[in-house]
Parts: C-alpha cells; sequence; structure tokens
C-alpha cells in the first residue's frame, strides 16, 4: 500500500470528480480524474480511512490510470485485495461516481457493436442484459439513480435505490461488463416529480410513468449512450418495437400479462428508434427462469410496480412530504348533499371505492374531485359511465378514425372512434367506461397492437 | 528487512524461564494432579511449586491463587462470583478490559445497576471519584491495574482503602501491570481479587490466574469438581502454571528492566512528536506503564498506520478496529474524552523484551513517514 499512496492528492482542473463515504466509520474516499479521449490519462485519490478504504482507493488508481474509462467501470468490487469488501466499497463507491461525473465530458467513438442497457437494479433489465450481450454486442450498463427519500417507509423500494444501483452494478460486473451510474435526482424531480405533485394539487391524476419514459429518463439515456459512443439503448420493458415506413412504433410484448407498451405510449417515434428491447418476445416466468439459471440474486425479487418514488409507501403522505397541503372536506353526492368527510381531497381518484369512509344503500365510487372546493363527489357506478374522453396534448397517426384506447395502464383496450378537435382528440367510446381519471395518459393501438396514437385525459 | 515488534501488550514470546520451567511437565511428569499414584503425585508437587512461586511474586499465600485458562476467564468469574446475591450495585472504572467490561454491560441490561466513573483526559481516574461513588453494600467493584491501550497506572491502594472501608470486594485486572510494575496483591486491605495473564510477560498462552484474599467469599460459577478451590474445575495445566508462574516471577523481579522500556519508550515518543505537528501523548503527565505508548495523530487513522507500519515489518497496535459490527472505537479512547475521529487515530506501541534502541530511528522514521503520508492522502479526501 506504502508505494501507491504515491497516487494520493488531487488532478488539477479534473473531467470527473467522484466522493464516497460513510457516516457510521467516517472513512471517506476522493477520486479526481483527466481524460484524454476515452483513456484516463491521470487519476488520483484523497482518502481517511481504514485500511481497506486505504488499499482498495490506492489499488483501484494503480488499476484504472492508462486504461480506458469502460475498463475502469467494468472492475468488481470482489476483486480487490482487501480483507473487508464493506470498506473497500467506499472506495469502489467513490471511483463509481468520478466516472459517473466524467460522462459529461467524453465522447467515446461511435461504435456500432456497442449497446447500452438500462440498468434498474431489477430482473428485467439484468435479463435485457444478458439477452443483448448473447446476441453479440458489447454491453454497458447505465443506471439512472433518480430518488432517495429517506422518509419513505420502504425506501429501498423505489427502483434507483442505492441497493438497486449496487445490485445492477454487481450484475455488470459479475459478465465482465462496465456499468455507469447518472446522479439524475435533480432533473428528475424538476421534469417528473414536480409535475405529478402540481397534477394532483390540481385534483387530476397524473402518470408520471409515461411522463418519464417520454419525457426524460429515456431522452438521458439515449444522451448519455450517444457519449458513451452506442446510438442504442436497450431496457427491460415487455414491449416491441416496429418499423413502418422507416419510422419507430412501439406494440405490445407477446406476455399480454405484462405488456408494457402503454409505459412507452408517449415517447416520441425519434426517440423510439434507439430503443431496443429485447424483452419483448418474453414471457415473466420464462424471464425469472432465465435468471435463477444465470443464478441472479434479482431472480427472487418482488414485482415493482409502483411509482418508484413513492417507496412502498401510500400516496396521501408522500404529497404531504412533497408539501401538498392536506385539508380535510366535504363528500358529497351529486346533488349535493353532504355524505361524509374527507382528510384531504388529493389523494383519492376516480373510480375509487375503497376506503370512502361512507356508509350508503347502494355501493357509491368517486365520480370526480372538485379541487377548487376541495370536495370529493361520489355517485353510484352507472353515473360514472362514460362514452365521450377529450385528450389534450395528444397525437394519433393521420387518417386514424378507429383505434383500441387504453385510458389505465391495468386496465383493458376499449374500441373507440377517433375524431379530431379543437388541439385536441375526441374519443367516442363503443362501450361505456367507469372512473375515468383526468391526467391519466390514453395509449391507442390499431388492432396489431401498435401505439399509434396518444394523449393526456382532459378534465 | 529486519523485523520489529512493538506490540508487547498483545502478547510476548515464551521466555527461556518459561520454557524451563514448562518442559518437564509436558512430557516426562505428565500425570494427572489429582490422581493420588506417583504420576499424580509428580504433577501435584510441581503445581504446588507453581502455586507457591505465583504466590510469593505477587505478596499473597499460596491457598490465594488459583490458575486458571487465561485472565478473561479470571476476570469473568471474579465478577461473576459475586452475584449470587441477586441483583445489585457495581462500581467501575470506564478502562476496564472487555472482559470485565462486556460482562458489567451485559449485566447492566439485566437490571443490575453499573457505574462507571468518570476520567481526566491523562487517563487516570481520581481516587476521589471512587470514594464518591463506592458506597456500603455494593456487590463489588472493578479498577483495572493499569489499562492495555494506554498503560495509565490507577491509584489501586487508595481504591483497596476505600472499599475496604465499606466492605465492598473489589476485583483488579493487573494484566499489563503485572508484566512491568510491581504488583502486591497481598498488601490490599479487603476482600480483593486481582487477575494476570501469563503470555503477556513470557509466559505461555492460555494460562491466567486470580488471587488474593478476595477468594474466600467468591461463589463457583462454572462445575466440575474440587480443582483450583472449586472455583476453576478441570484438569490441572501443571505445565502452563509452572510456565507461568517462572515468567511471572521473572517480571516482578525485573524492576531494573524498566528504566531500559521508559528510556526507548520516551524517546520514541519525544522523536515523533519532534517531527510531527498534532501529536499528543496519552497519560503523558500521570504515572504509565514504562513500555507503553499511546499517541493521538491527528488526521491519521491509526488502523492504517498500523498496516503501513506492517508493510515496514513494524508491528503495532491500533485499538480502533473497524469493520467491525458497531464501527465504534473503544470505549477506553472514548472514556479518554477524545472524539471518535481522534479515537480512530491512535496508535499504541508497547515496548518490551524484544526492542533495544537500535531499533528505534527506523521506528520513527517509519512512524513519521507513514503518518506524512496518510496526512497528505487525507487532504486530498
Amino acid at each position: 500500500m506504502r508505494a501507491e499512496l504515491e497516487r494520493a492528492g488531487r488532478v488539477a482542473d479534473p473531467d470527473g470528480e467522484g466522493l464516497a463515504g460513510s457516516d457510521r466509520c467516517g472513512d471517506r474516499v476522493r477520486f479526481t480524474l483527466r481524460l484524454r479521449g476515452g483513456t484516463i490519462e491521470q487519476i488520483r485519490f484523497g482518502v481517511q480511512g481504514c485500511p481497506s478504504a486505504t488499499g482498495a482507493a490506492a489499488e483501484l488508481a494503480r488499476r484504472v490510470e492508462g486504461g480506458s474509462l469502460l475498463a475502469a467501470a467494468a472492475i468488481p468490487l470482489d476483486a480487490l485485495d482487501v480483507p473487508s469488501r464493506e470498506c473497500g466499497a467506499i472506495a469502489h463507491d467513490a471511483l463509481h461516481a468520478a466516472l459517473a461525473d466524467a460522462l459529461g465530458r467524453v465522447q467515446l467513438v461511435p461504435d456500432e457493436r456497442r449497446r447500452i442497457v438500462a440498468m434498474s437494479g431489477g430482473v428485467d433489465s439484468a435479463i435485457a442484459l444478458h439477452r443483448e450481450r448473447a446476441a453479440g454486442h458489447e454491453v454497458v450498463g447505465l443506471t439512472l439513480r433518480l430518488w432517495i427519500d429517506e422518509h419513505a417507509p420502504d425506501a429501498e423500494r423505489a427502483c434507483c435505490s442505492p441497493t438497486a444501483v449496487v445490485r445492477a452494478r454487481e450484475t455488470c460486473h459479475a459478465l465482465g461488463v462496465p456499468h455507469f451510474s447518472i446522479d439524475a435526482q435533480d432533473a428528475f424531480r424538476e421534469a417528473v416529480v414536480e409535475p405529478f405533485v402540481r397534477g394532483y394539487a390540481s385534483g387530476e391524476t397524473p402518470n408520471p410513468c409515461t411522463t418519464c419514459n417520454a419525457g426524460f429518463r429515456l431522452d438521458l439515456l439515449v444522451e448519455s449512450a450517444a457519449r458513451l459512443g452506442s446510438a442504442t439503448v436497450a431496457t427491460g420493458h415487455y414491449a416491441r418495437i416496429v418499423r413502418r415506413g422507416g419510422r419507430a412504433f412501439v406494440a405490445r410484448g407477446a406476455d399480454r400479462a405484462k405488456d408494457q407498451s402503454y409505459m412507452l405510449a408517449r415517447v416520441d417515434a425519434d426517440l423510439l428508434g434507439h430503443l431496443a428491447l429485447p424483452l419483448g418476445d418474453a414471457r415473466k416466468p420464462d424471464v425469472r427462469a432465465e435468471a435463477s439459471a444465470a443464478g441472479l440474486a434479482q431472480a427472487a425479487l418482488p414485482e415493482s410496480q409502483d411509482i418508484c418514488f413513492l417507496g412502498g409507501g401510500a400516496l396521501a403522505p408522500f404529497l404531504e412530504r412533497a408539501g401538498v397541503s392536506r385539508a380535510p372536506g366535504a363528500i358529497e353526492a351529486e346533488d349535493g348533499r353532504v355524505l361524509g368527510e374527507h382528510a384531504g381531497a388529493l389523494s383519492f381518484t376516480p373510480g375509487q371505492r375503497r376506503g370512502l369512509g361512507v356508509a350508503a344503500a347502494e355501493p357509491l365510487f368517486v365520480q370526480r374531485i372538485d379541487a377548487a372546493r376541495n370536495v370529493v363527489v361520489l355517485a353510484p357506478r352507472e353515473r360514472l359511465a362514460r362514452l365521450r374522453v377529450e385528450l389534450r396534448e395528444a397525437r394519433v397517426a393521420d387518417g386514424c378514425d378507429r383505434a383500441y384506447v387504453k385510458l389505465r395502464g391495468r386496465s383493458p383496450a376499449v374500441a373507440t372512434a377517433v375524431s379530431r378537435a379543437d388541439g385536441g382528440i375526441v374519443l367516442d367510446l363503443d362501450e361505456p367506461v367507469y372512473g375515468i381519471a383526468p391526467g391519466q395518459t390514453a395509449a391507442l393501438y390499431d388492432e396489431e397492437g401498435v401505439v399509434i396514437g396518444s394523449g393526456v385525459i382532459a378534465g | 528487512m529486519e523485523r520489529i515488534y512493538c506490540d508487547h501488550a498483545a502478547t510476548t514470546p515464551l521466555s527461556d524461564v518459561a520454557w524451563a520451567a514448562m518442559e518437564p511437565f509436558l512430557r516426562e511428569q505428565f500425570g494427572n494432579a489429582s490422581e493420588p499414584h506417583w504420576a499424580g503425585r509428580e504433577a501435584r508437587a510441581g503445581l504446588d511449586r507453581a502455586r507457591a512461586v505465583a504466590a510469593d511474586a505477587l505478596g499473597v499465600a499460596p491457598a490465594e491463587v488459583i490458575f486458571t485458562g487465561g485472565a478473561s476467564e479470571a476476570d469473568n468469574l471474579a465478577v461473576l462470583g459475586r452475584l449470587t446475591a441477586g441483583p445489585g450495585r457495581i462500581v467501575a472504572s470506564p478502562f476496564e478490559h472487555p472482559a470485565v467490561w462486556l460482562q458489567l454491560e451485559s449485566l447492566a441490561e439485566r437490571g443490575y445497576e453499573v457505574v462507571f466513573l468518570q476520567s481526566g483526559p491523562d487517563g487516570r481516574v481520581p481516587a476521589a471519584e471512587f470514594d464518591r461513588h463506592v458506597r456500603s453494600g455494593d456487590l463489588l467493584c472493578c479498577c483495572i491495574w493499569a489499562n492495555n491501550i494506554t498503560g495509565v497506572i490507577q491509584p489501586v491502594s487508595e481504591v483497596a482503602a476505600i472499599c475496604a472501608e465499606r466492605g465492598v470486594p473489589l476485583h483488579l485486572d493487573a494484566v499489563q501491570a503485572c508484566a512491568c510494575v510491581p504488583v502486591d496483591v497481598g498488601i490490599l486491605p479487603g476482600a480483593v481479587t486481582a487477575a494476570a495473564a501469563a503470555h503477556k510477560l513470557g509466559g505461555p498462552k492460555g494460562v491466567g490466574l486470580l488471587c488474593g484474599r478476595g477468594l474466600d467469599s467468591l461463589d463457583a460459577v462454572i462445575h466440575g469438581g474440587p480443582h483450583e478451590r472449586g472455583l476453576r474445575p478441570g484438569t490441572e495445566n501443571v505445565a502452563g502454571a509452572s510456565g507461568f508462574a517462572a515468567a511471572l516471577a521473572h517480571a516482578q523481579a525485573g524492576e531494573a528492566r524498566a528504566p531500559r522500556r521508559r528510556g526507548i519508550r520516551d524517546a520514541y515518543e519525544a522523536a515523533v512528536a519532534g517531527s510531527l505537528e498534532r501529536v499528543r501523548v496519552v497519560g503523558a503527565g500521570v504515572e504509565r506503564l514504562p513500555g507503553h505508548s499511546l499517541l493521538v495523530i491527528d488526521d491519521v487513522r491509526g488502523a492504517t498506520l498500523v498496516s503501513l507500519l506492517d508493510e515496514q515489518g513494524i508491528a503495532a497496535a491500533a485499538n480502533s478496529a473497524c469493520a467491525s459490527a458497531s464501527a465504534k472505537p473503544s470505549h477506553v479512547l472514548l472514556a479518554l474524552g477524545l472524539s471518535e475521529a481522534e479515537a480512530r487515530s491512535a496508535l499504541r506501541l508497547s515496548f518490551g523484551e524484544l526492542n533495544d534502541e537500535s531499533q528505534l530511528p527506523r521506528i520513527v522514521s517509519a512512524v513519521v513517514d507513514a503518518a506524512t503520508a496518510l496526512r497528505a492522502a487525507a487532504a486530498a479526501a
């Protein structure tokens, strides 16, 4: 270790800088590095730590200096010769923070074989990585660190928790694959979480996942992929990309129960052209079996279907943490009769029946939220029925006048007539749909399950 | 590269006198000392001799010595053997060895009132602190004679007088003290017990003793036969006891060696403190074991310094193991009033039989160079 302390110090005006530490033991490691092209020309470390953290920092600096950025991102923690893995991890984390920082300043020479795989830490993206690698691509794992909410009841259930990032990294490193994680928390808050909170505050039921995929996450992934010299990003979505007349469309995955095409419905065609979806033909049980056979720890992880930033918790406390005030108000019938009281209107959604706390002769459902008056309006099921839905921020293929529409992530598609109106689209459904929630994404499919349009359900 | 051992407080090699005393009992006189036949009688004679030698070295009667399987066992026996009266109050110094400390922490969780006394930054608990807290009716008072990390010697005679006056049994962990300062247990008043370990002073590992008049009022906590007054049953380790007794007598007769150790220690501390800024000597102003040195070197992780010294062939100690479940520094260092960061910056060297002045330049430059390099690395963190 002594000789390697010679790389202690800082690189002046670094291209990448990363810091990691543990409050528990007080250890801290900082890397600074300078790039020349895709090569780490110089790296220096600072450390205040135990022998393992110090030894790991020194060893990493020695191993990565003079090598490529990609090779540095592929060194497994377990390859380090230190007595304590936990302490070595501090140095490993600091290096990865520096590599992520350097990613913002790098432009690798494009390489057609290279493919970026978006890794959440879950089983689907892990198998996407395995499949892309088996298909002959030179794969690189990339994880976006989107949200850490230490007040959430189960912060580790957020798909981008620190544990999930480490799991994604370990999945890559077990295959000798480089891994990068990008801290995008601030941008995510601005682009996804804040609009979500504003939507609820105005009485809508926004869909943050479709917003995130369309306006934030995939953009960032494709942009980062370009920096790493790759034109294509693979994700673990259960959906397919089809091409028609040179344009890319998203289409239903082969596993109808697991289909995630709805989640990608709002993504631009240009962006879809940069996507590869290796699980489009897969069924979830097969993916789990593949993960088991590959010995992946993720094989047994529970499904994560919640909104990631809720962190396993309920919506109402999240909104409160986000500063949306919760005021008690009336629960009313359509005719204005007061049926009861609620603790806060915002966490209700149209179609909801559970947790209303109102006794009535017939089953009552939430019909709508009157945000201006802080009132939740209930009605019998038949009164929730709607045959006409207006979409804003909508687009649909030219000449399309019939489609199948999904109005929520987990609802079946309904046949509908499509017509254009001022700045939007009007859907006249063939059969009534109950509990339509303004703010949710509507995805329009054709007969073949291809997404041909989308919009946001207007109020 | 010549290897240098500066960790005598951790353990020591078996001395010639100890080996000579042990050897006959390992193969020739192998008997079980509890048997009445010739083989047993030979062993019994050896054991009696060892007990007499050890008792003489510590100023107690042979009947006031029992041999144990190490000092941790003796410490536990001395504490647990006082508890048959049921939950009560125990007073202890904040510098107890884990063999006492962890036992007391466990008792505190089980309803005993355990009072840990306060210390000043010099590592010595004033006798007045015992005077203030020890009460008649207490089950036990514990005071380590000299702490294993700091080497600071506690005011044992005054503490014994206070406890004797109030009728409170006193247990002294004399493990480190026995190796390099006079330990006269017999002269102390009251129901005193003292623990010692062979391997810290040139004896074999796995042998300890508990001694003192306090044995009379101690209850058995392990059962299995009449050996060692029924307090430590099991076939006697005659070779171990013989080696221990010889080494103990040698150590206790070795006052002449103390100035040499002190000379090496003081020269080392002066040289390091003269070359590095922000270094403190713990216990500089009070009586310490002559070979012990505990330095707090700011912004230098002790454990990492120790590993760099190890690469230079120098064995030292940091007493601040991390990667343990708690990652908390030693309670002893915190009791000195050090912050957690300072406690992680401690370096202990303990000089002894294997050291001489000619090693000093290498030791000093290794410590200074490594600390300087680590400070540079820390500044960049």
